[in-house]
Parts: C-alpha cells; structure tokens; sequence
C-alpha cells in the first residue's frame, strides 16, 4: 500500500529551480533512501512533503488526504514526523521535555505519554540525560534526540534529513541499528550523503540531480546505474 | 542502542513538581500576610508600597505569561489595564456589582486582545511587537474621542469604595497570576510554549499549533492585565488617559520581567520589589527620572546579569553548592 504519493512537484526560488516536476512514492513500512549530490533538491523535496515549504505546482497524498497546502503542523497531526539537515533542538527544554512536547498524530491512539518518552529515550541511550538541558547535548545526542522526538508523533512517514552527518562511526552504526528496527511500524524516508552506510539498509533508493529523478530502484540497481555514476563520478570526459 | 529500558524516574520527575508546591505554598503565604496588613497596623505608606509590589508583580506576570513564554515581546499589556480599568469604572458607575464589573473588565480586554493577537500573531518576528506599539497609540487615540469615556478629561467613579478592598484584590490578582504562572511553565502548554520561543518551525514538525497557542496565551496574559487594571482604577478612583495609557506602563510590565528573570515565575516578584523599592529612592534623590534609571538598570542586567536576578542569583547558588561538596569530598 502506497501512503505517500506526490506527483508533479515542482518549487522555484527566486529564479532557481530547486524540484522540478518530480514523481515519488512511499509504500507502508518501506524504508526509501533519497540520495544525490549537493544541491541536488533533497532537503526542498523533505520540505514540500513536511509542509515547510509549499509546492508551486504538483500534489502530495498522504493516507489518502490531500496535504499540499496544509500547514506543517496539521502534516505532522496526521503522521508526518521529521528530523532536520542542521539540528534543531529546543534548547531551553529538557530532553525529556523536548520529547513531551510532540503533539501525538491521529494513529497515536491511546497512550502514557511520559512512558513512552521514558521508553524512546532508553532507546536512544539518553535515559541518564532526561533531565539535562537539551543545550549541553553532543551534536550525536541531538541527532538522535531529533529522531526519538519525531517518533513520539508515533508517525506513520518519517523523514531523515542526513540522520548520519557528523556522527562518529559508532555513532552512525547504532543509529542504522535503530532506524531498522522501525521498519515495518513506519515508513522512512532518509536522506544521506553517506551512501556506502545508509543504501544497504533501505528497501528502495531514488537518486535525485538537480531537481529531478535519476534513478528509483532496489540499491542494487542504483548502484549499478550509469546516471547515478554520472551524477556523482562527473561525465567522462575522454 | 539500548534495548534496555529502565523504569521512568518518578523520583526526579516528582522532584521538579515538589519545588513548584513548595513555591506556590510560599507565595500563599506571604499573600496571606501581605493581604492580614490593613488589620495589622501597618502605616498606609508601607501598605501602598506593598500594593505598587503588588500591582507591578501582576501585571508583569501577565507579561511574562506571553512574552516570557513565546519570546514575543508585548508593549501592550499597559493599554490592556487601560481597558480593563475604564470598564471597571463605566461597569460600577452602571450599577453593575463589583464581582459583574471585574467580569466585564477581563472580557472586554481579552476582547481587545483578540484584534491584535488574531491578526499580528499569525505572523512571525517583530510583526507583533509593532502591532502592540500601534495598539497601544490607537487605544489612547478612542479613548480621546468616544463619547462615553470622558475624552480627554477621563473619568470618575462614584461610588466609594474603601482602599482596603482594592488593596486585597490586588494582592490576590499578583497571588493568582504567580501561581498560574508557575503552573503553565510546567504544563505540556508551557513545554510546547518555550518549543516555539526556541524554534517555531521546529515546533511546527511536531505538531504545535504556534498561532493558535499564541492566540490563547495572549488572550489569557490580556485577561489577566484586564483584570490588575480593573483593580487599579478602583484603587485609583480617577482616570486620565493619558496616565492610564501611557506607554510607560507598557514599559514596566517588561522591566519588572527583565530585571527579575524572564520565563521564570520568581522573576517578577524579584523585579517587582526592585523596581518599587528603586522608584521609591529615585524619586527622592532624583524626581523626573525613575525611568531613566530603570533603563540604566535593564542595561546593567543585560549586560553583566544575562537573564535577570533570579537566574543568576541561582547560578550562584548551584556554583556555590558544587564548590563546597567538591572541597567536602576533598577533605
């Protein structure tokens, strides 16, 4: 079952195309790596579907309802939850109360709130600083205190805006550990540069260049792809 | 990562909310003995300094409730108890009960508040800061020309109504605006609050409605102005436009947050008894120029304090503490 369809997307800003006219689908529970080059229009597409920005042309279904121009936290309402390129915690908060601040989604359902914060943040291995300034956290701690605050939203889309950058090795090892086993209770989208770490673990890969598709396939196929090599290699130029 | 999970920390989550009870328990009490004064003796110049206290300490709770919460910063809590006092006085000079004219001074500023903060807040940055300056000009502009405001004469109310009453009032609106105050700070409305003060669009991901929340706390921190408003111009008795809708008041209800502590509940009261205490020397050692030097004293706590008394007071504290089981483990 598909539960994110957005066809024809299309943003400009100021002269500059940044998405233009792009097609792309999520199926329930799949884990879709979205990879390309600087520039190439990841974080504006992550955008567009979290409501951030809107779209100058196209359409974006989620579960069924269409979100185009619906603001970003009615998105997030109905089970859009993200993480940001450049962490964005809120600083005069606790950690624990940076995850009590997540207004469940419409599929929460019935929940204790605080336990499950408790539960995320054991998760997380950051139990011991739930009551710390979310401030004094390491850039690794607030990447991944990003993430569990997107999952109190019990979010039915995830989207990871280069969940891996600045980690350390083992950092980005655990967290790759963490994110496969949300697969099948929620579908992710993840942005990465590291596509050596992040495409082995995902179900589906789209390689965007400058605001389009270049290649959507299993990462086997990506890999193989000689438009992907292209993008990131540079034409040959014998 | 751990696939361990302990269990939550009841103990340190409680530890949080025994500090709130025991703030509130202490501001219930110096209420109650702040408000047994008039029966206690107590020379009518040390009572009226406890009023201003009083007065001041409300009102910049009620700025503190949005602007200290949201970081959207209001210069118009001063017209808003302009309003909430005009009304008052129309409400008793109709022959309305007192209790019914306090009513009628909250919804009539909440219904004031609701024109600036239901277009200026859906609007991000200083947008609504200016649209509080302009308010705060446009009120005093009707209140010139209605005809049933007096016009630049003001008004008078009629009945008499004895001191102490205005006086008690006013001690239990600081009393009540502290404690909610302090119970908003630790309420999931106060965490999603401080959410958007940190980072709106990040908020946003989350689910916060930021204008919608913005709106209701506006309305509420305006409620309460309306009401410290409502209370002064019974205390007052005489009002003239130009003294109820000065920006001055505006200016205040600000500083006393500022020079107390921003978005803490203690910071008000701090700022309060600073402010009227250093009101109450300056206007002896130089007349004129209280506000002069209360800017003077903001740029200080800008400057050398960061975020106000209380914060600093209690860096100095923790540091303190640390410093001394640091050379007990020592020894």
């Amino acid at each position: 079952m598909t539960i994110l369809r957005a066809k024809g997307l299309s943003k400009r800003f100021t002269g500059v195309v940044a998405v233009k006219d792009m097609d792309v689908s999520v199926g329930d529970g799949e884990l879709l790596g979205l990879f390309g080059p600087n520039g190439a229009g990841k974080t504006t597409l992550f955008n567009l579907i979290a409501g951030t920005f809107f779209a100058n042309t196209g359409q974006i279904d989620f579960m069924g309802h269409d979100v185009t121009r619906m603001p970003a936290f009615r998105r997030a309402r109905l089970g859009i939850g993200r993480t940001f390129q450049v962490v964005r915690p809120f600083r005069a908060l606790t950690v624990m109360e940076n995850l009590l601040a997540a207004v469940p989604s419409m599929a929460a359902g019935k929940r204790n709130d605080a336990d499950l914060a408790w539960e995320l943040l054991g998760k997380i291995d950051l139990q011991c600083r739930a009551r710390d300034s979310a401030g004094d956290l390491t850039l690794g701690m607030l990447k991944r205190l990003e993430v569990a605050r997107a999952l109190m939203l019990s979010p039915r889309l995830l989207l990871l805006d280069e969940p891996l950058a600045g980690l350390t090795g083992k950092e980005s090892a655990d967290l790759l550990l963490f994110l496969q086993t949300l697969r099948g209770q929620t579908s992710v989208i993840m942005v990465e540069h590291n596509v050596r770490l992040a495409l082995p673990i995902c179900d589906r890969a789209v390689v965007m260049d400058a605001g389009a598709v270049i290649a959507d396939g299993a990462p086997d196929q990506i890999r193989r792809s000689p438009a992907v090599i292209r993008a990131y290699l540079g034409e040959d130029q014998e | 990562m751990s696939d361990t999970v302990m269990n939550p920390p009841a103990g340190s989550m409680s530890r949080g909310n025994r500090s709130d009870a025991i703030f509130i328990a202490g501001v219930i009490v110096v209420g109650a003995i702040a408000m047994a004064q008039p029966w206690l003796g107590v020379s009518s110049y040390f009572l009226t300094l406890i009023y201003y206290v009083a007065y001041y300490l409300a009102l910049g709770q009620a700025w503190n409730l949005m602007s200290g919460l949201t970081g959207y910063v209001s210069f118009s809590h001063g017209a808003l108890a302009g309003i909430g006092a005009y009304a008052v006085v129309l409400s008793l000079n109709g022959n309305l009960p007192m209790a019914l004219a306090l009513v009628v001074a909250a919804i009539a500023t909440v219904a004031a508040s609701l024109i600036i903060g239901a277009t200026a807040l859906r609007l991000r940055g200083t947008a609504f800061t200016f649209a509080t300056l302009f308010f705060q000009e446009l009120v005093l502009l009707l209140v010139r020309k209605l005809p049933f405001t007096g016009g630049s004469s003001g008004l008078i109310l009629y009945q008499i109504i004895p001191v102490w009453i205005a006086y008690v009032m006013m001690v239990t609106v600081a009393v009540a605006a502290t404690i909610a105050f302090a119970l908003t700070r630790r309420s999931r409305l106060g965490i999603r609050m401080l959410a958007i003060k940190s980072d709106e669009s990040a908020a946003a991901a989350i689910g916060i409605d930021s204008t919608r929340l913005k709106i209701i706390l506006f309305c509420a921190s305006a409620g309460i102005a309306g009401l410290v408003g409502a209370v002064h111009g019974i205390f007052v008795a005489t009002l003239y436009p130009e003294v109820i809708f000065s920006v001055d008041l505006s200016i205040v209800a600000l500083a006393v947050a500022l020079i107390g502590g921003v978005g803490s509940a203690a910071g008000p009261i701090a700022g309060a008894i600073v402010y009227v205490g250093l009101r109450e020397i300056v206007q002896v050692v130089a007349p004129g120029a209280h506000l002069v030097i209360i800017g003077l004293l903001l740029l200080g706590i800008i400057l050398f304090l960061r975020d106000g008394i209380v914060p600093a007071v209690g860096r100095l504290v923790s540091r303190k503490g640390s410093r001394s089981s640091t050379s007990g483990r020592q020894s």
